[in-house]
């Protein structure tokens, strides 16, 4: 009888919290519980065998795996901080720009549309050192005789996957930064220049202090996707070439899919999980934080 | 005299140095798009060429009609493909939205405890990695029997794209002023007749926009589709691209041809709704 005086608010996140109860979070309490089994997917009954620990052991002491891990958190160290500061160049250009914003803006958008698996495809066949676009640019204009092995060699695989990382995501920055740059008032720019700030100096605490929410938004939005690298990498290199581009991401896909063994696959997620959580959290309270002391300065 | 030249010469040069700025920064944004849509219109042969042929020769249209010939050159099905991704785009986007509006609403307008806290609750549910999911996943579907079934993956697709959704249309009820729907109350309709009736259409074209950006979402996503499809049943588009990279050699003029194709929509979606998404993302973070 009680259960019919759901209020509102309850009744309305009611089946958002339910399908996401069924396909997230029960799901995930499997996988939890299987991380401490030697689960493979070809013998159904080790799902039931508990080991404790032991799939964590031994990815705390596999090479491998650290390797992945550290690999995966300096890409996206490298690739948010430069697409933060593409980005933020991006939509000053084209805040300055007096004619055609319309154009630049809907152009600005573009990779934005792109799937992941596009985009490396695209930069797949771009870095191809036979047939490439950029090796058949650098040998055309006499920079380079030899091909380059771009996705050959690990770190210009490293590079080349950056740089479509890079590619893929500097719009959303630019786009929210844009945003938040026409959304600006004018005159605080203005008594800043009267009162004879250099251009660098009205940036830095006037406009900068003003469009950081919207670069927060950014990378909370971004941090919310950072395992779309996956789909970039995958086939790009696939982990190759001899695991030198193998991110946190590929790892865990290849223990899982192709060596079957879902037990320790399911511990490495947990890892990939947490520092996707903690990237998210991180900038949602930046975001908080940002957008509190905004409402108390305009 | 003398400085007011050197002043307006430096001048004109910032002019001339952002162009050129401006310039090569679309340059290099657009440059990939156009090279795949020119390769997918060119003769292999001239891909391959060494030196490299630069200005195409021959323009055609080979690649689309093979592609859509029944089975493509490689045997990839790209027409079941995309019937395959339009189903389950659509189905979920729908779905979505519906499950979305009911969250949105219930955050913009009711206060009740731990609100907070169960937003960031529903945000963190997305930031699972898709390929961390897809183990579970794919362990529950093969017990349920509905692996390689357009059921699964809108299930899964919901899942993934109730909490944006939730958040963009949570942004758009509240730019929609609270009076409005008050002032139909006391005019005597039913707070359901006051949703429908003013806030609907008001929220109306923001909730179109987090419905496309629903809908790119899962044309676009690749981790979970990879792992939960099997055959022509199921599988979509950024799936079927995979599958040309798996050959042992590549038709690098198919792929592009195919990459088009999955752009297209993608492409003209975001052009209507560009505007509304921005808005929608940066709501509040004016006025908090």
């Amino acid at each position: 009888m009680t259960a019919k005086r759901l209020s509102a608010p309850t009744l309305l996140l009611l089946p958002a919290v339910l399908v996401l109860a069924a396909v997230v979070v029960v799901p995930l309490c499997l996988s939890f519980y299987s991380s401490f089994t030697p689960f493979r997917l070809t013998r159904p009954e080790t799902f039931f065998t508990f080991i404790g620990l032991r799939n964590y052991r031994n990815i705390l002491s596999d090479a491998n795996f650290w390797w992945a891990f550290g690999r995966t958190v300096l890409l996206l160290t490298i690739a948010l901080n430069l697409e933060m500061l593409l980005g933020l160049g991006l939509a000053l250009l084209v805040e300055k720009a007096s004619r055609g914003q319309r154009l630049l803006r809907t152009i600005m958008m573009f990779p934005m549309m792109f799937s992941p698996i596009l985009v490396g495809f695209q930069f797949k066949f771009m870095f191809n050192d036979n047939i490439g676009l950029v090796n058949n640019a650098l040998q055309s204009l006499g920079i380079t005789r030899d091909a380059i092995p771009w996705l050959i060699e690990g770190h210009l695989a490293f590079i080349a996957i950056s740089v479509a990382e890079i590619w893929s995501s500097t719009s959303i920055f630019a786009i929210l930064i844009l945003a938040g740059l026409l959304a600006m008032p004018k005159e605080p720019v203005e008594a800043a220049r009267v009162d004879g700030c250099t251009p660098w100096q009205t940036f830095r605490y006037v406009t900068w202090p003003f469009i950081m929410p919207f670069a927060y938004i950014a990378m909370t939005i971004r941090s919310l996707d950072v395992a779309r690298a996956y789909d970039i990498v995958k086939i790009m290199t696939d982990g190759g070439p001899a695991g030198r581009t193998e991110l946190l991401w590929t790892l865990v896909a290849r223990t899982a899919y192709s060596d079957a063994r879902m037990g320790v696959a399911n511990a490495m997620a947990y890892f990939s999980i947490l520092l996707s959580i903690v990237f998210t959290v991180y900038f949602f309270k930046k975001l908080a934080a940002a957008r509190t002391q905004i409402g108390a300065e305009w | 005299m003398d400085a007011n030249a050197s002043a307006r010469l430096r001048r004109r040069a910032g002019v001339v140095a952002h162009r050129v700025g401006l310039f090569l920064a679309m340059l290099l944004i657009c440059l990939p798009g156009i090279w795949i849509v020119l390769s997918s219109l060119r003769p292999t042969v001239e891909i391959l060429a060494k030196p490299p042929v630069w200005i195409p020769q021959q323009v055609s249209l080979d690649a689309y009609v093979a592609m859509f010939s029944g089975v493509g050159k490689g045997g990839i099905p790209v027409l079941d493909y995309f019937r395959n991704s339009l189903i389950i785009s659509v189905t979920s986007t729908v779905i979505a939205i519906a499950i979305g509006m009911a969250g949105g609403y219930a955050f913009a307008r009711y206060r009740f405890r731990g609100k907070s806290a169960m937003f960031l609750g529903l945000m963190l549910t997305r930031t699972v990695p898709g390929i961390a999911l897809s183990l579970p996943l794919f362990f529950v579907y093969a017990r349920l029997d509905i692996i390689d079934t357009h059921f699964g993956l809108i299930l899964a697709y919901v899942a993934l794209n109730v909490p944006f959704t939730i958040w963009l249309i949570d942004g758009f009820f509240r730019q929609v002023p609270k009076d409005l729907a008050e002032a139909a109350q006391i005019d005597g309709c039913t707070r359901w007749q006051a949703f429908w009736q003013v806030e609907f259409p008001l929220a109306g074209p923001g909730i179109a926009s987090a419905g496309i950006f629903a809908f790119l979402t899962s044309w676009n996503e690749f981790a979970l589709a990879s792992q939960l499809t099997r055959s022509i049943n199921s599988k979509t588009l950024p799936v079927g691209l995979l599958d040309y990279t798996a050959e042992f050699t590549i038709d690098w003029r198919g792929m592009c041809a195919l990459a088009v194709v999955m752009i297209i929509p993608a492409l003209l979606l975001t052009f209507i709704v560009q505007k509304h998404l921005v808005g929608g993302l940066t709501s509040g973070a004016v006025k908090g």
